[in-house]
Parts: C-alpha cells; structure tokens; sequence
C-alpha cells in the first residue's frame, strides 16, 4: 500500500511537472520527426503514379470533354492547350446554317447515316456490331467453367493443361488474326472440315473476304458456291446483314478462342477456394455431382463471375484490334472504337472524336452501374 | 413390446427387373456409372471419370493448339511460283503440299529451307518506309517493352509500398483517387491524348510508347499493394529503429521481398507491350520508323488485307507472325509457374 501511494504520489509529481513544462513547449510547436518522415516519404513514393494518372488519364479526359464542343482539328496542327485557352472563340458551328452549336457533334453522331445503299444509323450500326461481339462472353464463360471443372479434378497433369490453354492469351493478336483469316478462308481447314469446301471450282463459303472488300451478298455468296442467285430480299443483299454476320461470328470464334485460358485460370482459383467442408457435407446427405456444382460451388464461385462479367462488358464494349486487323475499319465489322479511331485520328476531327469518345465512356459508365444495380438487388 | 412383437416384419421384396435391364445395369456399372440393379464401386467411377476429363481436355488441348502448328506450317508453305501461291497457303491442313523445305532440297529453288523467314528479314518490312529492317523493328520492341516496362514496374513498386506501409495524411483518398482512373475507358480519352503527344512531338520518335508507361500503372501498384499486405510490418519497423530510412528500407527490403510479385506484374507487362499493335497504329505514323514490329508486320498485310504481301507472298506475312509470337512464348515457357501463381493470387485475367 505504501508503495502505491508513493507511486501515485510520484505520478502526481510527474503531472505537476508536464503541467508546468507545457507552457514552455508551446512556444515552439514540437515537430514529431517519425510522422514528418512518413508524410515526406509517403508523398515522394507515389509522386510518379500521382503525377503519371493525372497527366495522362485526368487532364486528357477534361481536354477530351472541352474538346467534344469545340472544332478543333489535330490535322490542322495547332496547340490544343491555347485553343482550349481560347475557348470561346472556337466553338462548333454548324456548317450548314452556319450557327454556333456546341453540341453539334454529339447531335450529329446520333443523325448521321451511313452513305450506303441501305441506309442505317452510323452509331447505331457501330454499336451494334460491339454488342454482337459480346455473344462471345457467355459462350467463353461457360466453356471456361467447363474446363476449369474438367481441370480441377484430381487428374495428373493438370498443371500441363492450365499451361496450354493459356498459350493463346499470351500470342500476339496479330499473328493470331492472321492464321484465323486464312483457316477461314474459302479453300480453308474450317471450310474443309464443315464440307462448305467446292473442290471443283475451287471456291468455298466466304467467311471473310481476304482483300478486305466487303460488299458480298447472299446472291454472291450463292454464286460463288456454283449455284443460283434465289433471295431478292433486300435484307439478305445487305452486305451489312449478310457479310457482316458471317465475318463477325469468325471474330466472336477467335475472341472466345483466346480468352478462354485467362476466364479459366480465374475460376480454378475460384474453385480451389470453395468450402470443401460444406461439399463434403453435401455428399454424405446425398446430393450428387449436379446438386452439389449449382447449390454449393455456384453460390462460392459468384463474386468471380461477377467480376469476370463486369470486366468482360467493359472490355468488349472497347473490342477494336480483331475487326481491323480481319478486314479493316468500316461500318460492317468494326466496333465503336473504330468511330473514334476513323474521325477522331484518321481525318483529324479531334472534336468529333472526343465527342464520340464521351459518349462511349457514358455508356461504358451506365452499363457498369446497371451491372452492380443487378447485383445489389441480386443479394437482397 | 406386444405391438412391436405382433407387427408383421417387412420381407424387402427385391424389385424383379427384366433381363435386359440388368445386363444394361451391369454395363453401366462397368462404366462407373451406379443404377437401381448394380452399384458401381467408387473406384471405378473415379476411374471412368477421369478417363473421359483427359478426353475432353486433349481435345481442348488439341483446339488450343492446332493453329499454332498451323502458323508455323504455312510459313514453310513455298509460294514463289504465283499462280497457285495463294492456293497454297489456303488449303494448308497439315502441312503445304509444296513446302520450302521439299523445294530447297528437290528443285533449282532460288531461296532455301527458310526462304519465307529470309524474305520477311531481308525485304518484307521496307513496306513501312525504305530504310526500315527487320532488325530496326525488334529493336524499337526491346525499347517499347523493356524500358516502360522496367521503370514502370518500380515506379508502381514505390507507390504500392507508400500506400501499403506508410501512414500518411490523405493516404487513401489519393488511393482512390487513382483507382478511380481505371474506370476512364482508354479509347475515349484518345483523340486527347494524340493531340497532346502531337503537340510534344512525341509521336515520330516513339517516346509515345515509353514516356507513358514510365509512370506506372495503378493496376499493377493496386496488385502489388495487395501483395504488401501480407508482408509483416515488424520488418520495416526493425529496420527502422537500426536507423535505415525510407528509401533504404524500399531498395533493401521490399523490392526483394516483393520480387515474386514484381516479377510477374512485370512479366505480364512485358508481354502485352510486345505485343501492343494499338497503342503503335494509333499514335505513330505509318511511314515512321519508330512503328514496332506487330505494326510493321500488319502493314504488310495491308491492314485488312490489299497489301503488297498480301497477295503475292502471304507465307512471310505468316512467318513474320511466327517470329512474334515466339519471343514471348518462350518467356511464358520459362516463367510459366510464376505468370500463372500470379494469375491465380490476384485474380486478374491480364
């Protein structure tokens, strides 16, 4: 007991002291070096990202949205950074009745047609293509889930196999694209294989058109076969229904084709963190193999899918090396990107690009958000 | 007791079956496959199904394999004679039925077993401009891959470490202020962006496709931060009370110990600069000589087809296809347990 009080005594003195130090000390703000360090070092660590993100990702997206108003032209030259300086003198104009209209080019990507023999929305059928490329998604998602059951067996060599289907995500699109071009060509393996080969003539069904012209129809396509034009419908003479299908589903082939090791590797992760415990419960009270997959590994494996959903969307949403390197950009293949790439770059209209651009980034952003409203909902 | 004795016992009466259907039961049973007249053995089924698993992933294997076989067989397909020279590379299933490699030893041939190769190292790449190689365009793709590629990774390294381990003010909001940027789709900002390095004559000289990536990317910083967090903190805090600073700690410390993660980030960087045609076709003209090699190749091609290769020897286009694709295959062999570990950990698909 004495000890204690003596301690507290001690301790009371001690306060007396800090008490009386405490004036003295404010005189001079106390600078505590270890958390100065971490501030300092913290900032100067991520000084290149900050300043790499920021320069590269941030001001380019507000360049882009100012620019979408103005007329800017890159082909013209120019410094962009005055022009946007300038702003106000160089707003869009119409060129037809010759008024100042900021929102020209968003107005004009919704108008404008495509100058064909048929007729149609050039965004529209841009659009369309992309989302028609984005069949390949689930059709890749259930075969990866295939394979990756197939694979996480207790199998020997499954490393082997993981190693080899993952080998087409690793080769370069572009030697990729050209073996697919020719393996689908009119006297090709495919052709071969599916009996759509003509020996005779040496012709075949044109999956894609090799010298990159595409205005082949059904009647052409017929022809080509040895046999008679049959349908007048305009429809099926529509290169763009007619060719472009055909050319897009070799497309869709290959992406599935090549992404597939990637969507595997991510689901046997999932796999192997799937609670074996609660499997193994499953089994004894009876459930089989089915059962179990949709009622215990499905519900364990949904965040992966989810994921791999979202990032899918986003990523065939911007789908643009395939088409153009198969038979260049125009408006019967080529995904939206291609819009941005033909104004935006090719001609020179930087404004029209970037407004073009905004409007793909608007609708990447909606379709993000629809997927985590689904998901929320989805929990509930 | 009593009502227990006086029930009847119940005579399992063993359901009669036709013959037919237990020799259909025994069959099935053979194949691991249980039904309500025989009970196949756990073994057996296990057994059966992994026969039918090894089945169906060689013929995946098989898939995934063919058209790189196919790739290097048409390069090998011999197409100097020009009227069947498309022909040729067309109706290769297996091998071309006129391969340089016959001609080289059977006939008068003016090129020999690797005449397709040769043709693409000698000639095949001056349809980018007249002084443009072969040997120019592996080069610029060393640049394009190595340095961004390199500097980057350390760069994303520093800034993963800081937002892992440092405590600093305002640490997460920066945190997610740069993740919100992966949410900004590449291709809209674009047009932007190629006005810009326009503007700092960036594009002639191809600084565009290394300057950039200098700085790091957040995906790889957010997946090595991710790495970070499992390393213990007690570390860093010895190392500091011995009196090593930030930056000792960061050079000593957790480059090291990070190198698995780094190694991959940047293995997987590396590749897809190799084999980045997009960022060249879009910011570098056509007739520079800064175009990297799966840009140059595509011009031969013509983009799409109608260019000068594509229709009298396609065989070198293919063959230039080979010599990319081969660079980063045998990276991937090499490193193949680290890519797919990394793979695996973080989740990603890249």
């Amino acid at each position: 007991m004495e000890d204690s009080i003596a301690v507290n005594e001690a301790v009371s003195e001690g306060e007396a002291v800090v008490e009386e130090a405490v004036p003295q000390k404010k005189q001079r703000k106390p600078i505590n070096q270890a958390k100065l360090q971490d501030n300092l070092w913290g900032w100067i660590f991520c000084v290149p990202l900050i300043v790499g993100t920021v320069w590269f990702v941030y001001i380019c997206l507000i360049l882009a949205f100012l620019l979408s108003f103005t007329n800017y032209q890159v082909i013209n030259g120019g410094d962009m950074f005055k022009y946007i300086g300038e702003m106000g003198k160089h707003i869009m104009t119409n060129p037809e009745t010759g008024a100042s209209s900021p929102f020209y080019w968003y107005s004009y990507a919704f108008t404008n047609m495509t100058k064909t023999q048929y007729p149609m929305n050039e965004l529209g059928a841009y659009l369309f293509n992309t989302v028609f490329y984005m069949i390949g998604i689930p059709i890749g998602m259930v075969l990866s889930m295939f394979f990756a059951v197939c694979m996480s067996r207790d199998i020997k060599g499954g490393n082997a196999f993981r190693v080899l289907y993952y080998l087409p995500c690793v080769a370069s699109t572009i030697s990729i694209v050209y073996t697919f071009k020719l393996m689908f060509s009119q006297q090709g393996v495919i052709n071969g294989i599916l009996g759509l080969k003509d020996f005779d003539n040496g012709g075949g069904f044109q999956w894609i058109n090799l010298r990159g012209v595409t205005d082949i129809t059904w009647n052409s396509l017929i022809r080509s076969n040895g046999g008679s034009p049959t349908s007048e419908s305009a429809f099926m003479n529509d290169p763009y229904w007619c060719q472009g299908i055909f050319t897009k589903l070799v497309i869709i082939i290959m992406s599935v084709w090549k992404g597939l090791g990637g969507t595997i590797i991510l689901y046997i992760a999932g796999l192997s963190g799937v609670n074996a415990a609660t499997k193994e419960a499953a089994q004894i009270d009876g459930a089989n193999g089915w059962t179990i997959f949709w009622k215990v590994t499905m519900p364990d494996l949904y965040p992966v899918i989810f994921y791999n959903i979202v990032t899918s969307v986003i990523g065939g949403m911007q789908i643009y090396m395939e088409p153009t390197l198969f038979i260049g950009e125009q408006y019967i293949t080529s995904g939206y990107v291609s819009l941005i790439q033909v104004n935006g770059i090719k001609a020179g209209k930087s404004s029209q690009g970037a407004a073009y651009g905004m409007i793909l980034a608007v609708i990447i952003f909606v379709l993000t958000m629809f997927q985590f409203y689904l998901d929320s909902r989805n929990k509930d | 007791m009593e009502n227990i004795e006086n029930v009847e016992p119940v005579v399992q009466e063993k359901p009669q079956y036709s013959s037919i259907r237990y020799a259909w039961g025994a069959v099935l049973a053979f194949f691991g496959v249980s039904s309500k007249t025989h009970r196949a053995s756990k073994k057996r089924a296990k057994f059966v199904g992994d026969v039918f698993t090894y089945i169906i992933l060689l013929f995946g294997t098989f898939l995934m394999v063919y058209p790189f076989w196919w790739m290097i067989a048409a390069s090998f397909a011999d197409t100097t004679d020009g009227a069947n020279a498309t022909q040729i590379i067309r109706e290769i299933v297996w091998w071309p039925n006129k391969s340089t490699v016959e001609s080289a030893f059977m006939s008068s041939h003016k090129g020999g077993m690797f005449w397709n190769y040769q043709l693409f190292f000698t000639e095949g790449l001056t349809v980018v401009n007249g002084s443009f190689t072969f040997w120019r365009a592996l080069l610029n793709n060393l640049i394009y891959s190595i340095v961004p590629v390199v500097v980057g990774v350390i760069t994303s390294a520093s800034a993963a470490f800081s937002f892992a381990k440092i405590n600093w003010i305002g640490r997460n909001a920066v945190f997610y202020f740069l993740l919100a940027a992966i949410m900004v789709p590449g291709p809209s900002i674009m047009t932007a962006q190629y006005a810009m390095y326009k503007g700092l004559n960036w594009q002639e000289n191809g600084l565009v496709l290394i300057i950039p990536g200098m700085f790091g990317s957040i995906m790889t910083a957010f997946f090595i931060r991710q790495f970070l967090f499992g390393l213990p903190t007690s570390i860093i805090e010895a190392a500091k009370i011995d009196g090593a600073g930030y930056f000792r700690i960061f050079c000593g410390f957790i480059l090291p110990l990070a190198m698995p993660a780094i190694m991959a980030q940047g293995l997987l960087s590396f590749m897809g600069c190799w084999n980045n045609y997009m960022g060249s076709y879009i910011m570098i003209p056509d007739t520079s000589s800064a175009v990297n090699l799966p840009h140059a190749i595509a011009k031969m091609d013509g983009y799409g087809g109608g260019g000068r290769y594509a229709s009298i020897n396609y065989a070198a286009v293919i063959a230039g296809s080979v010599v990319c694709v081969i660079p980063v295959m045998i990276l991937f062999a090499c490193f193949q347990k680290l890519i797919i570990g990394s793979l695996m950990l973080t989740g990603s698909k890249e």
